[in-house]
Order: C-alpha cells, then structure tokens, then sequence
C-alpha cells in the first residue's frame, strides 16, 4: 500500500485439473503484485473432473474474477442449479428437493418447520416442497436469478451443472491470459531444503527445474507433495461414508426439456446422479466397492442412465477423507490432494474453492510464511470439513433402507459424536444447531431430515398458540404466491436460450 | 408423528430489575396462556445489567418485538440515540477514536474481501473510523428514519439510551397490562425438583411459589442458580483487571449523538450523556486511591460499586435459566451489559423449551450463551490489552481466543470469525482501531488497484453528504419526538 516493492513471492502449483487452474486463477487474479505463479500440469496424466454440479458459491468466485456469467456458461455448456432431487434414499419411493433457497418464513422467532409439523399433524399441511419457491421452481422447470430486495423472489440462489472437463480448460485459459505460466511436463523429483525440510523447487522429467517459495498440491488423490513427499497423514473416512468408486456414463439428451436441478436417486449399494447440462446429460453411479463389484455398478448405470449413452462407463477411484494438515511446510493442498468427502451434495468444487480463499486470506505478505496462518489455514480447513462430513453422512443414516448389505451399514453405523447430538436434538425437540461458519445452515439439514422422513418427535410448543385454520390459510397464501411467481419465471431452456442470444449480441 | 410439546404452564422469574422485568414480558407475550410471576428482590447495586441506561441496536429489535415503543421510551423515559463510541487516549495520549454502531462504514477502509468474496459478516474486514455515524454525529445531526420511504439514512444504526427507572416503569406498565403477577420478599428458602432444577421458591412470609421455569434475573449473586447443585462459574478476574466502579452524581442535561470512554491514569472514565443528566463513571485500577479518582471523575461522587467478573459456565442448570448478571457479571465498559442480557434473553425466546426440558436443548442453549458470554469477555479484554490501558492497569493475560485475534488482526488485518459474535465486523475494527491497535496489512489491499478504492471512497463522500443533507440537527429532531405536530400535518413533516 505504501509503495514498498517486497519481490514476489513464486508460487508453483503442481496439476492442471479443476482445483490447479482454480487456484492459480484465483491467485494471479486475485494477489497479482503479491506473487507469480506457475502451473506444472502433464498431458499423460487423466483429470478426474469431479463436480459437474457445483453450489452457489461458484458464483462469487467465478464473477471475482472478472468473467462474464453467459459466456463462461457457454464455454462450459452449463446450465442453472436450483438444488438437488433425492430419490429413494429415506425410503425406496419417496422423494425430496434440497433447495438452495427457503421454505415458508419464520413467524413470532419461531422456525416455519414447527408450524408445517404442527399443522401436517391435524392433516392442514401440504407437502414442505410446496413452500419453497426454489423447489416449485425446480419442479415446473423453470428458471429466473433471484431478486435483488427483500421480497419472495430473493429466497432463493442458484448454481451451475457444467461439464467439468470444460471449467479446468476455461480457467486454464483464463489463468495463461492473466499471467498464469504453464509447464507441460512429468514431475520426477522434489527437491527440499535439507535444514527446513520446505520444498526448494520441483525437476521435471526433461530436466527443467521449478523453483518456488510456495507450492500448491493439486495433484489430485496421488497427492504428490503433501501426501507422497511429506507423508501427511490422511484421515480416513470410509466407515462413515463408505462410497469409493463411481462409474460416471455420459449420455444424450433424451428430451429438449432441461432440467434445473439435479436427480440423485438411491441405489442398491450407493446412488447415482442424473446432470442435466446443455449438450448432454451427465450420469454415474457412486458406489461402495466393498458392497459392489466395478463391472455390476458398470452394468448397472448402463441399464438406468438417462439417455443414450456417449461413451463407456468410466470407472473413478476415490477415498472420502480428509489430510490431517493441508497446509504443512510450504506446500499447501487444494481440492483432492487435501481431501474429498463425496460427490453428494456437490461439495467438491466449494471445497477447493474454500481453500483458495483462506489462502487468499492468509497468503504471506512478508515473503515468509509464519506458522500462525498455516495454523489458522489447517484450523478452518478442518472445521469445513468436518461439519459437511456430518451433513453427508446424515443422508445415508437417516433411512429407513433395509433392502441390501449396504443401506443396512450406513443404517446401522456408529457415527460421529457431533452428529450424534444433532440428531438427537432434532428428534426430541424438532431443533437444529445453530452455526454461521460453514456451508450447510439450518434450513439444508431440515430439508433432509424432513425429506427423508425424520420426524421430529415434537415440535415448538408455542404453534398449538394460533388458531391452525389461520396458519393454514396463511399457508396456503404463501403457496398461491410460489405457485403465481414460478408461473411468470421463463422455462428454464428459454431462459438459456435468452442469455445465449445476450452474449451473442454483446460480441 | 410430531407434537407440539406441552407448553410452559408457569414461570418465575426472580428478580425485578429491568432485566426481570423485559424477561417476564417476552415470556408472557411468547406464551399468552402461561402464568408468569415476578419475584422482586431487594436490588444489588452490582447488577450491572440492571442499572444500565443504556444498550446496543439489538435491543432496539427486541424491543419491536415486544411492542416497546422507542417513541414512549424518548418522552416518557428521558430517551436519546447515541450513534458511537468516542475513545480518547487508549491507543496514545490525546489520540481518539469512534466506534459506531452499525456496518456503514466507509468503504475505502474496508478489506476488498468484504465485498468481493461474498464474506458478508465473516469477511476479513477492516474498518477505521470513517463511517456516516460519525460524520453525522460530529456535525449533531441526526433523526430516526421514518421507515415508510428510503432516506439516506436507512442503514444508520443507533443504540437508545434511557433514563434506567423511568423506563423500567415503563415495561413495569407493560408487564402489569400483560397479566404479569408481582411478588415481593425475601427468599427464605428454595426447593429442588430432584432432577436438579428447582421445584419452588419459599418466600418470607408470602409461601412458595412453584414454576416449571425459573429465570435467575438476581443479579451477580445469581441466587437460584448458585444454590443448584450443578452450577460452575468461570472466573474472569485474572483477564479483567477491575474490581471497582466509581459513579458520579448526574450532572446537567445533555443532547448528544456520543458517550465517551476516556483512558486516565486512574482508570477509565465514562462520560453518559443522558437526556436527565451527564452521568461519569470510573473503573479503577488496582491500587488507586479513592480520593485520586475523585478528582478524576471531576462530579460528586455517588457510588463506589465493587465488581467481580465471570460468567456462569452453563447458564441453564436443570429448569433455572439466569440471565443478567446472574449469567455473566463484568463492568459496564463499552455499553455490554444490557445488551448481552439481552441477547441471551432472544436466545432463550428461540430455544423456548416445553414444559419437559430436553438435556441437549439445554446443551445447546448453555453452548451458545456461553459463546456470547465469552465474546463480550474478549471485547472487554481488548480494552485491557490497549497500549497505553496496559500501562495504567498493568499487563493482563489474554484469553487464547482473543489473542488469535488480536494477532490475526495486527499482522494480517484478519478478524477471525466469531460464532455468536455480537458485534458485527465492523463494529470490532473500528474498536480496535478506537483502541489504538493498528491493523496489519491484508493481501487483497496490497494487490487493490487504487481507482477502485478512490470510486468507493468517493462513493462514500456523496453518501455522507446527503445524510447530512437530509439529517435535522439533532436538537430539532428530538424537539419533534417530544411535541409532536397535530395528526394533520404529519405529512408536511419534513426532518
């Protein structure tokens, strides 16, 4: 700020897939007189592409950086997300959408669930998709972005499905423009300080050598530096979430009709997602292979995809956990080489996304890295983890599945402590822990403790108060409204349609 | 299939302080069919929540709620907005600095994460003095916005201050309309449920009076909760280094938009300015004698009150819930006490149990009070930790949780986000700031180009004009709040 001139911290980020491009991306964009950074990134080795649904928060990160929202959508064939449709997993035919958005309003400081509890027990209610403008929404397949004020129209926000094999090439190319320098090439060797222990620089196969203060693992599950070189220690997370493989198929369109939202339908021993994206729709089965063999899981998304198929079945390994340190020495971990949980709920794209901020926020500023933000860093990390580790697992254990070895587990499982007492909390009183840190708030867990059929055992004592022919017509007030704004929402192809035909003209 | 649990069908709430009292009235209006019986206890002069004339914006919700009309707590209760905080000399001698209320602060001063990453509260934010509160509060302007239109002063917040027994008998007023019972007397006993809470209260003469509920509004000597068997109490004395409130007699009226905290040798000195009288108060530091901060509080001394910080560690123990200083006890340095009491008050509206208390919603209640509590200990630590507060009160030790922070904050200008934080970010750094801790340097404003920080300042420059524009002098508006015009010409009204 004063014109001081502190040379440029080097910043090396080893892997070209989705987390590698975010992060240099976001780095050069974000802290351009604060370092240079270089991407090492090889064409021998495959990118998983994970998260072809995103979250709302995508959205803050991609309009930082200063890139238009239609033509990043048409780069990546994306479409709008307004939540995620879970099938089959509280019991084998019911359904619920987890919205990115509200249901009803609180009323008098108490929570809208108590009242729809309340009234859904004298048989006044209908069901809780009905309040939220998000699901109605999803539901008649339609798509506008939210307003700006306080009014029905802004209880909502939106993500992107895109095809993950497309965003790690954008962002490459919007990293090399912005300064981002790209090394094709196999890494063979780190070399270290051998005082400090911190990686000095990284040789690639030909012999050319990076140096760096500061290196990011985007290496994806190999993890390279963190885990390989530095033996970070990884926290494993397969009791709790047992899903390690998943058989990902693309396939055509079947209809012109493009949903807003994405199906994640329970399966015998896992689940699998329909992605709706503008060229095609995406489809996978993820799975435990302790409950199912690679080929069967194959066989089985063969004969349940949506569409015809585009391609083989292709077979992703994965490990749900987390490293114990994701920033140790001078090497930090972004995306799979720190951790992964699952692709439920869509939180991989975030996780990184997160990383990339807190180091953002902690980057050193002096040229040297003090301990107390590498505490800091890993501290944050592993609170997000940790409380979306619970949300996920919530999914699998609050069923009622008793139908293969599989749901049998995860029924049945022990789980975390900290999970343990929400859920109990919930089924005595119908109340949630209250946290503003984190990604997932109240309203998420009680759409999925409502939607797979966790009833409270009681409710808030205080709406037996109101006359429940009130409440209801009140409710049903709200309903109309839903039902009279998603009515003037455009189709949610329409829509594209509008925003494609925007971008073409601005060029 | 879920029940609505059985409602509460009799609360006690012991102590009838204006804490006890604001508590009985939110409980009856949460729970219209409920009885609710005030238990008036003699007052402790260091029931510091109970003699505060003052809170922070979040009361003013609070009071929405509960139909406390601010226009009857003006008129009828000595009423007056303050819009900051003045410090003078914490950071060093005859340097000040302003803590608004409220977030509209400039936006040069803030962090580009704020507004960029989507941070909102749990941003990295940073933000110097420089807001529209204290551009309107040194030019003495200022109304409340009208609420039915959009002003430039929409985003202002304010804190209400009042004159503490004229405003208590005004919620008295309300209890008494709402159906709230009085008792008074001594407590010459109490019996336990067996599940360790309470059964009823044995009042001198008068018999028991049973509840499912007790709230313990008694102030510091916290007389349920202390009796149960499951109470713990942290101590903050080894964090806080007060143990003495000097008050002064109120002096003359005053009409300003600020109160000031000033660093002495002998303490800090609070100047109040109340409608009813600028009212001083001292917290001592270890050692200074009497007659030294008699001659620094420069009034005649009305009160020597003794102060022994700590919380209750979990302020719900079986069916008693205590709030005030019964909950967390501490000076009343930087306008916290009511506002804490408060708070945990709205916490308890939220998690209202039913008739049958669940452990674990008692748990979670205890868990977040307790974050409250321990927020407004670090608030109060920082002014401990000040540069020139440490020479006057000595080195204390720093909570570890504030010591993150004052370390992320002077090294990387970072405020860690704090669960049930009270304050709102910007609020904490222009404290700090206030308080003389320079805030370190954030990566983001190293790599901020300056045309942007210079359109934002701008910005700022127009909207602190209109407000000024827009603002009456103070004194005007507050003439209005007093005499009202005739209903006609309510819409002439122009501030």
């Amino acid at each position: 700020m004063t014109g001081e001139t502190q040379p440029k911290l080097r910043v090396v980020v080893l892997g070209g897939g989705t987390a590698g491009w975010m992060t240099a991306a976001g780095l050069v964009r974000m802290l351009p007189g604060l370092c240079t950074v270089a991407l090492i990134e090889s064409q021998d080795i495959g990118i998983v592409g994970v998260g072809e649904a995103t979250l709302p928060h995508i959205r803050g990160f991609v309009e930082r950086l200063g890139i238009d929202e239609a033509a990043f959508m048409k780069a990546t064939h994306a479409t709008y997300k307004l939540g995620i449709d879970f099938r089959d997993f509280g019991r084998v035919g019911e359904s619920y959408i987890h919205p990115f958005g509200t249901f009803g309003e609180d009323v008098g400081g108490i929570g809208f669930h108590h009242y729809w509890l309340e009234l859904q027990r004298q048989g006044l209610a209908a069901e809780l998709g009905t309040y939220s403008l998000a699901v109605a929404a999803c539901r008649a397949n339609r798509f506008a972005p939210p307003s700006e004020d306080s009014s029905l129209g802004s209880t909502y926000g939106y993500a992107y499905q895109f095809d993950a094999t497309l965003f790690g090439p954008f962002m490459r190319e919007f990293g090399t423009a912005n300064g981002v320098t790209r090394h094709e090439g196999l890494v063979t060797e780190v070399e270290r300080d051998p005082e400090s222990g911190d990686v000095t620089a990284l040789i690639l196969k030909d012999g050319r050598r990076i140096e760096g203060e500061l290196f990011v693992d985007c290496s994806g599950f190999r993890s390279l530096l963190l885990g390989q070189e530095l033996e970070e220690a990884w926290d494993d997370w397969t009791h709790w979430l047992p899903c390690d493989r998943a058989a990902a198929m693309p396939c055509t369109h079947r209809t012109s009709d493009i949903r807003p939202y994405t199906i994640a339908t329970a399966m015998p021993a896992g689940w699998r997602w329909q992605i709706p994206l503008q060229h095609r729709m995406g489809n996978g089965y993820v799975f435990s292979s302790a409950h199912i063999g690679e080929d069967e899981a194959c066989e089985a998304i063969r004969n349940s995809a949506e569409g015809d198929p585009l391609a083989d079945p292709r077979i992703l390994k994965f490990r749900p956990g987390r490293r114990t340190k994701s920033w140790s020495h001078n090497v930090i971990g972004v995306g799979l080489a720190s951790g992964f949980l699952e692709p439920l709920e869509s939180t991989s794209i975030y996780l990184a996304q997160m990383a990339i901020t807190y180091l953002i926020e902690l980057f050193p500023t002096d040229g040297r890295i003090d301990p107390r933000d590498r505490d800091e860093f890993n501290r944050l990390v592993d609170m997000e983890y940790d409380r979306v580790r619970d949300f996920l697992i919530l999914h699998y254990n609050a069923t009622t599945r008793d139908d293969s070895d599989f749901w049998n587990h995860v029924r049945t499982m022990q789980v975390p402590d900290t999970l343990a007492d929400k859920l109990e909390l919930w089924k005595r009183t119908g109340r949630i822990e209250k946290y503003s840190e984190g990604l997932f708030y109240d309203v998420s867990w009680m759409a999925v403790y409502l939607g797979q059929g966790l009833l409270p055992e009681a409710h808030d004592s205080r709406v037996s108060l109101p006359d429940p022919q009130r409440v209801a017509g009140a409710m049903e007030r709200l309903q109309r409204e839903i039902d009279a704004h998603v009515a003037a929402m455009p189709g949610h192809v329409d829509y594209l349609t509008r925003e494609a035909a925007r971008l073409a003209q601005a060029a | 299939m879920s029940e609505a649990r059985q409602r509460l069908r009799r609360i006690c709430i012991a102590g009838a302080g204006q804490v006890g009292v604001i508590a009985a009235l939110a409980l009856r209006r949460a729970l219209p069919d409920c009885e609710v019986v005030v238990l008036g206890l003699p007052g402790d002069p260091a029931a510091f929540a109970d003699r505060a004339a003052t809170a922070l914006p979040t009361s003013n919700r609070l009071h929405d709620r509960l139909g406390v009309d601010e226009g009857l707590i003006v008129q009828k209760a000595a009423g007056s907005h303050r819009l900051v905080s003045r410090y003078f000399g914490w950071g060093e001698e005859g340097r000040s600095g302003a803590m608004p209320h409220g977030a509209q602060v400039d936006p040069k001063l803030r962090t580009r994460f704020a507004s960029e990453w989507g941070g909102g509260e749990r941003d990295g934010g940073k933000a110097a003095p420089g807001s529209l509160a204290e551009v309107l509060a040194n030019a003495g302007r200022f109304a409340v916005p009208p609420g039915d239109r959009a002003t430039p002063l929409d985003d202002i917040d304010y804190a209400l201050r009042w004159n503490m027994q004229a405003y208590r008998d005004l919620l008295v007023g309300m209890a008494q309309q709402a159906g709230i019972s009085y008792a008074q007397g001594q407590i010459a006993g109490l019996e336990t449920d067996g599940a360790g809470g309470l059964a009823a209260i044995a009042v001198e003469g008068q018999g028991r009076i049973e509840a499912e509920l007790f709230l313990d509004c008694s102030g510091p000597a916290a007389r349920l909760l202390s009796a149960l068997p499951g109470a713990r109490r942290a101590d903050w004395g080894a964090y806080l280094p007060v143990r003495r409130v000097l008050y002064g007699k109120p002096g003359q009226g005053m009409l300003a938009l600020e109160d000031r905290f000033s660093l002495l040798p002998e303490g800090w000195l609070l100047e109040f300015a109340g409608v009813d009288g600028l009212q001083g108060s001292m917290g001592l530091g270890e050692g200074v004698a009497e007659d030294a901060a008699l001659r620094a509080l420069q009034a005649e001394p009305a009160e020597m009150v003794a102060v022994r910080p700590g919380a209750a560690a979990q302020a719900w123990v079986g069916n008693v819930v205590a709030l005030g200083d019964a909950a967390a006890t501490f000076e009343p340095l930087g306008h916290l006490n009511l506002d804490l009491a408060h708070r945990q008050l709205m916490l308890l509206l939220e998690m209202l149990p039913g008739a049958q208390i669940e452990p674990l919603e008692r748990a979670e209640f205890n868990r977040r009070a307790a974050l409250m509590a321990a927020n407004v200990r670090d608030v109060l630590a920082m002014h401990y930790a000040a540069p020139r507060a440490r020479a006057v009160f000595g080195e204390q030790p720093l909570p570890e949780t504030l010591a993150h922070l004052l370390d992320q904050f002077t090294r990387r200008g970072r405020l860690p986000f704090r669960e049930e934080g009270g304050l709102l970010n910007q609020e904490y750094t222009a404290l700090l700031s206030a308080l003389g801790f320079a805030s370190g340097t954030t990566p983001q404003s190293l790599a901020q180009d300056p045309r942007e920080a210079d359109a934002a300042r701008a910005a700022f420059e127009a909207q602190a004009q209109a407000a000024l524009q827009f603002a009456p002098p103070y004194q005007q508006f507050m003439a209005q709040m007093l005499n009202p015009q005739p209903q006609g010409m309510a819409g002439d009204l122009q501030y």
